[in-house]
This record gives C-alpha cells, sequence and structure tokens, in this order.
C-alpha cells in the first residue's frame, strides 16, 4: 500500500528529498574533514567554511606524532577485531541453541539473557571493575576483551536467534538423517545460510568495541593499553582547556576509517540483514 | 547455556559482594625509604591535545625528583579531565587508587569524606609550614572536618574581561571598577546591539564573585547555616541589579542556561559582549583562535563588599591505600617548592605559593591581575555535596531572572535547601 503510493510520487520529488535528507546526514562528517585540514585560527569562521583555505596537513602529522597515536590505534583494532570474532562465535553458538534445540526453561533463560540488553552499561561499571580487579585483568587488553564480549553477547544472540529460526527446520532435519551432528549442522547449515544476520552483528559489534570508552578509560591505566577513543578525548580536552578542533577532527577521521571498511565489506549483506531480522525476529 | 548463565549469575553476585567490603580498605606504610618504590600519580595535566604542561612534568619536574630521590620512580597517569571523578569512584571502590591524585579542589571534601584520603595535616610533621605558605582560599578547600586533606597544587580565579571595542562602546576610558560603573555603562550600551556582560550559568563559580562582591554571603563562616546569608538584604540587592540588568537584554542568555546562546569565548572577542569573568587560560584559547584580539584583564567589580573573586584550581592528595605514603609525602613536599611552581607558571598554571606571585608576574605579565585577585579571593562551599549546591542555585535563581519569583523568594529556597546539605555534615 505504502509502497505503490511512494512509488506514484514523481521521480524528481523523490529526488530532491532524499538528496535533502543525504545532505543533511553528511554535512556533519564533511565538516569533520574539513575542519581536519584548517588551523585554529580558521576554526570558528563565520560563515562556516567547508573547503579549508589554507588547507594544512599539520594537524594530522601533530595526530600522528603526539603521544602514541599509532599504540593507541593498533590497541583498538586488537581488541575491537578479537571481540568481535570471539563474540560472533560465542553468541551464534546460543542462538543456534536457542533455536533449535528444546529443553527446559529455554525462554525463561533467553529472556535472563536478554536483561543484559535493558541494563544500562554504566551500572554495571563498579561491579565490572572490581571483577577484573580479582581476575587481574585491570590495566590489559585481555580485560577489555572480555567485557567487550560478554556485553554484546545478549544483543548478538537475539539478533542471530532470529536468522537461524528463519533457516527451514526441513534443511537441518535432512542433514540430520544424513547422520550430521549438531556441530556439523550449526558450522556447516545454520552458519552460512545465516551470513546477512553475522554481517548485521558483525558491523554492530565492531562498531560498539571500537567506539567504547567508558569501560576502556576505567579498566586502563598505562598508555600501552589504551585505545583510540581515550586518545582523542585527551586531545579534545575540556572546560579549562583550548579545545584544538582540527586535531581532534583529524584524530576523528583516522579513527573512522576502520569502521568505513568494515561497513564497506559486510555492506552486501547488511540491508538484508536488517530486514530478513525484522520479519523473523 | 545453563552453565553459562550460572557462572554469569555466580560472577555479578560475586562482584556485589565485593563493591559491599571494596570501600572499607586501609592502606599501609613501608617506612623505611631505602628500597626503591614506584608512586603513581593521577592528573590531567595533559588535557587538551596541549601537552606543554603534561612535558614540563614528564620531562623536567619529575626527572628532578627522582634525580633527588635515587630510589622513588614517579609514575604519572594523564586522564582526561572530565572522566577523572568518574574513574576515581570507580577506583576507590575496587580500592585501587593511585598514590597520588590532582584533584579539582571541589572533589577533596567528598573523598575525604569517603575515608579514602589520608589527613595531611597529622601525616605531614611539617604540614603547618607547608599550609602557611600557600594562599588562604586555594588552601581552605582542603579542610574538611578540622583536618586537611590536601595541599594546594595550582590555583586559578576569574577576573573582569573585556576589550578595547567594548569599552569604546560603553563610552568608558577604563574597565568598569565598581557596581555603579557597570550600570552605568549598560545605559550607554543601550540600543547598540552590545550585552553588556555574559556568563555560562547561575551556580556557584558563576555568581559568587558577584555576591561576594556585593557585600553578601552564602552562609556563615563555619557553614552551618545558609539562610540570613544567601537570602540577606546584601545578596538580595547584588542579584536583583543582575536580574534588572537580565531583564533590560544587557546580560546574555547563556546565563540562565540558553544552550544556544554565544558563547563568552566567542562572544567577547566578536564584540557581542562588554564584559565576562573568566580565568587565565582564556588567554591561550584567544591566542589560538582569534589571535587578533587583545583581551583586557581588569578586577571584578566592586561593590559593597569591595572586589572579591572565586577560587579555582587543584590539590594534590594522598590516597589511604598508598602503600608508599613517606615516598608519596616527599613528592607533595617537592610540588610546594620554587622550582615545581614556578615550571608551570608559563604553561598557564598559576602559582599557590603567596611568595611566588611577584616572580609570577615578572615571568608571565598578564597574570598580574589575575594574582592580586587571589590575595582576596574565596573558595566555595567545601562540602561533598558541592556540585548540588550549583544545581540548587540553577534552579532556584533561573525563575528569578526570568521574573516568575522575586529575588528574596528565589533566594530564600535556595538558603533552605542548601540549610537541609549542611544539617547532614
Amino acid at each position: 500500500m505504502r509502497r505503490s503510493r511512494w512509488a506514484a510520487l514523481p521521480a524528481a520529488a523523490r529526488i530532491i528529498l532524499l538528496s535533502v535528507g543525504a545532505i543533511i546526514m553528511i554535512i556533519p562528517f564533511l565538516y569533520m574533514v574539513s575542519t581536519s585540514f584548517k588551523t585554529a585560527t580558521y576554526v570558528f569562521t563565520t560563515p562556516p567554511e567547508f573547503i579549508p583555505d589554507p588547507a594544512t596537513t599539520a594537524n594530522y602529522e601533530q595526530a600522528f606524532s603526539t603521544g602514541d597515536f599509532g599504540r593507541y590505534f593498533l590497541n583498538s583494532l586488537i581488541v575491537a577485531t578479537i571481540s568481535t570474532a570471539i563474540s560472533l562465535l560465542v553468541s551464534s553458538m546460543m542462538a543456534y541453541a536457542f533455536a533449535r534445540f528444546t529443553f527446559r526453561g529455554k525462554e525463561a533463560i533467553f529472556r535472563v539473557l536478554l536483561l543484559g540488553l535493558m541494563i544500562p552499561a554504566i551500572m554495571l561499571i563498579i561491579p565490572q571493575f572490581i571483577l577484573a580487579k580479582n581476575l587481574h585483568l585491570l590495566d590489559s587488553l585481555g580485560g577489555l576483551i572480555l567485557f567487550y564480549v560478554a556485553g554484546s553477547l545478549s544483543l548478538n544472540t537475539f539478533l542471530l536467534r532470529g536468522f537461524f529460526e528463519s533457516i527451514p527446520a526441513e534443511l537441518d532435519q535432512a542433514m540430520q538423517v544424513d547422520g550430521a551432528g549438531a556441530w556439523r549442522r550449526y558450522w556447516r547449515l545454520a552458519l552460512p545460510l545465516a551470513k546477512p544476520g553475522l554481517a548485521t552483528a558483525t558491523i554492530f559489534t565492531f562498531l560498539a568495541c571500537w567506539d567504547e570508552f567508558t569501560l576502556a578509560l576505567t579498566l586502563t591505566n598505562s598508555p600501552e593499553n589504551q585505545t583510540l577513543p581515550i586518545a582523542i578525548r585527551l586531545f579534545a580536552g575540556s572546560g579549562n582547556n583550548a579545545v584544538q578542533w582540527g586535531l581532534v577532527f583529524a584524530a576523528s577521521v583516522i579513527a573512522v576509517v576502520p569502521v568505513i571498511i568494515v561497513f564497506l565489506v559486510f555492506q552486501r549483506y547488511f540491508v538484508q540483514g536488517l530486514t530478513s531480522g525484522a520479519i523473523k525476529g | 547455556m545453563k552453565r553459562s548463565r550460572l557462572i554469569a549469575a555466580t560472577a555479578v553476585a560475586a562482584s556485589l559482594a565485593l563493591v559491599a567490603t571494596g570501600c572499607a580498605a586501609t592502606g599501609g606504610d613501608e617506612g623505611s625509604s631505602d628500597e626503591p618504590v614506584t608512586i603513581t600519580f593521577w592528573g590531567s595535566y595533559g588535557n587538551g591535545g596541549n601537552s606543554a604542561q603534561q612535558d614540563v612534568l614528564n620531562d623536567t619536574l619529575i626527572p628532578a625528583f627522582e634525580a633527588e630521590h635515587p630510589n622513588i620512580t614517579v609514575q604519572y597517569v594523564d586522564v582526561p579531565y572530565d572522566d577523572l571523578l568518574q574513574k576515581l569512584t570507580t577506583s576507590a571502590a575496587g580500592d585501587e587508587l593511585p598514590d597520588l591524585v590532582r584533584a579539582d579542589l571541589g572533589w577533596v571534601p567528598k573523598f575525604a569524606d569517603l575515608g579514602v584520603l589520608v589527613p595531611l595535616s597529622q601525616a605531614m610533621p611539617d604540614f603547618q609550614e607547608l599550609a602557611d605558605a600557600t594562599f588562604p582560599g586555594v588552601l581552605s578547600t582542603n579542610l574538611w572536618k578540622g583536618d586537611y586533606y590536601g595541599l594546594p597544587l595550582d590555583t586559578n580565579t576569574r577576573v573582569l574581561i573585556t576589550s578595547q571595542a567594548a569599552l569604546d562602546a560603553a563610552g568608558l576610558d577604563a574597565p568598569p571598577a565598581t557596581f555603579a560603573d557597570l550600570e552605568k555603562a549598560a545605559g550607554t550600551l543601550e540600543g547598540t546591539g552590545i550585552s553588556l556582560f555574559a556568563d555560562g550559568g547561575l551556580g556557584a563559580w558563576n555568581i559568587s564573585p558577584w555576591i561576594w562582591s556585593g557585600g553578601g554571603a552564602i552562609t556563615d563562616d563555619d557553614m552551618t547555616t545558609a539562610s540570613g546569608y544567601l537570602d540577606g538584604a546584601k545578596t538580595v540587592a547584588t542579584v536583583q541589579m543582575l536580574v534588572d540588568l537580565y531583564q533590560a537584554g544587557q546580560i546574555s542568555t547563556g546565563i540562565t542556561g540558553n544552550a544556544g546562546a554565544t558563547s563568552t569565548a566567542e562572544g567577547l572577542p566578536g564584540n557581542n559582549y562588554a564584559t565576562i569573568f573568566d580565568g587565565p587560560w582564556m588567554n591561550g584559547i584567544w591566542a589560538d583562535q582569534f589571535p587578533d584580539f587583545q583581551p583586557i584583564y581588569a578586577p571584578i567589580p566592586a561593590g559593597d563588599g569591595g572586589s572579591v573573586s572565586v577560587v579555582g584550581g587543584e590539590d594534590i592528595v594522598l590516597t589511604a591505600s598508598s602503600k608508599h605514603q613517606e615516598a608519596a609525602m616527599e613528592f607533595i613536599r617537592f610540588t610546594q617548592t620554587e622550582q615545581f611552581q614556578m615550571a608551570l607558571v608559563p604553561t598557564g598554571q598559576l602559582t599557590v605559593i603567596k611568595d611566588f606571585g611577584d616572580e609570577q608576574v615578572a615571568t608571565v605579565p598578564y597574570l598580574k591581575v589575575f594574582t592580586d585577585q587571589l590575595a582576596t579571593a574565596k573558595a566555595r562551599l567545601a562540602i561533598p555535596q558541592g556540585s548540588e549546591v550549583d544545581t540548587i542555585l540553577n534552579e532556584e535563581l533561573v525563575p528569578a531572572f526570568e521574573g516568575t519569583v522575586t529575588v528574596k523568594e528565589a533566594l530564600g529556597n535556595a538558603a533552605k535547601r542548601i540549610d537541609e546539605l549542611l544539617a547532614e555534615q
């Protein structure tokens, strides 16, 4: 119904509307990129300039030469990649069990798992800190990975369960008749067919781990173990200090690159993933 | 599946039990100072991408201290300023505080009240001598229930800042020195599109200089009651003057929380505002972003109480869980030396030692007004709920500025609510 009315709109109006939407979305991003090439003097010019004149790469040079920016970047990459891989593996196994097995208390346990989505992360910060301390994981990348994986399990399991349930059970039964065990059905059948779901979960998880700030700030102390959001926060400063916006935006542009790469790699599954999850969930 | 949830549930239960016991930490002291020790020090010196202060600390000051004390290594950890309080609170609950913290002066009573700090006035035999050398306003922020829990590390204060363009528009030869000068300038500025004054809120940091300079007070000297002081005649008269100016359009709406108002940092160079109150850091901000702007610094305009500003800055505190308290106290003594204090002056940190004031002005001339202002500047209420005082002042005063309640009524309500906080002490 909605779809046919939409299609009836003149093409020009559609294009204009979409262009306006796209421009609104892209302007802050362009502004970030443009500011990252400006010197401090030109950041606050009115009206805002989108093409920096004079342009400078000094902000990028400073970002890379200040402290251990490369180290922070690498730490973020390690933490986000490993956390995403472990989280995807564990949550897809959990989701498969919820989708295909029947056991006592299944729905009750699933709802307990969903509580993880409902409790604000900041409420867990002190228990997590104490847990990390007692596991001797304070000030280590391992500690961050543990909590990032734990934090992403609820959403990913919820998301993937819907995907696995949408795969016809007959396929499973056919494989079972041929003698395939549960692991084989999960690994050879369910995972390949749930690629859009896995891609969606990968993008969400990677982005969440890449951007995470509060836990990283709380659990790590030494610069060797800190991640990119902390580096950018230290650049940004606050209150009493002059914020070097050019520098902050240069660091942010650098930080956005891996996220764009992850999106580009997984995007062809992503849109499909969002919709199929929505209907079958 | 069941097992993983069981493990998780056990972990949550265990962590909650640990939170309950986490705060009851006590520290030890190794006594003998010959063994090599490492002390950790958390602060926000490197904040803002401007690493000048952190570089001085890491490259000059800490090596100098370590050369004098070969058995002590100092490890400085830089934490973003806005997030330091949260990190400290979490670490205090987990009993993982560093040895030393450069704490905002508003945080000292809060952490002293939690029992995680060492009362330096008891632990350091030479405390009185060190304390006497510092400015009284900033020293007082370390006092909690009869003991001093820290020493001032660096300080700042707010002064009046204006520009030649603004003075010309307001028909003034010199920056307004009294409340009367200000009110006169407001008349001249009418219709020019320039507001007389701008500020970013009505918290204690913002409103105290007005109240004190007007001869009023927030509480009695012993901090037992706000009623009769915050709603006293002189405070009411001062705030009434501000409300009248606000309603005449002479004070920017930023003061009542309009986030869309031009910020003071942009509005003064942009000639939207004639005067603001702000700190010494603005010099560096303008030098970067508005290199042509020449700020003019002057004392807070005087009312019946003289020219009295508000003290800001940081204190250095020693945590009760520190295992190397003697070594940490040696570092605290080092922070009070001329070498330490003067090395940070060129980076925008004002010294807390009275005797170094002249040397400071000789090094960085624009700090003269700030240094003079500090001699009479006072501290905000040093209680653990300091931030609640700001909330109360904002909540009660905004309606007065908007004209929905009288100033007397607003201040009376604020006083009653602050009385409740004081009664909890």
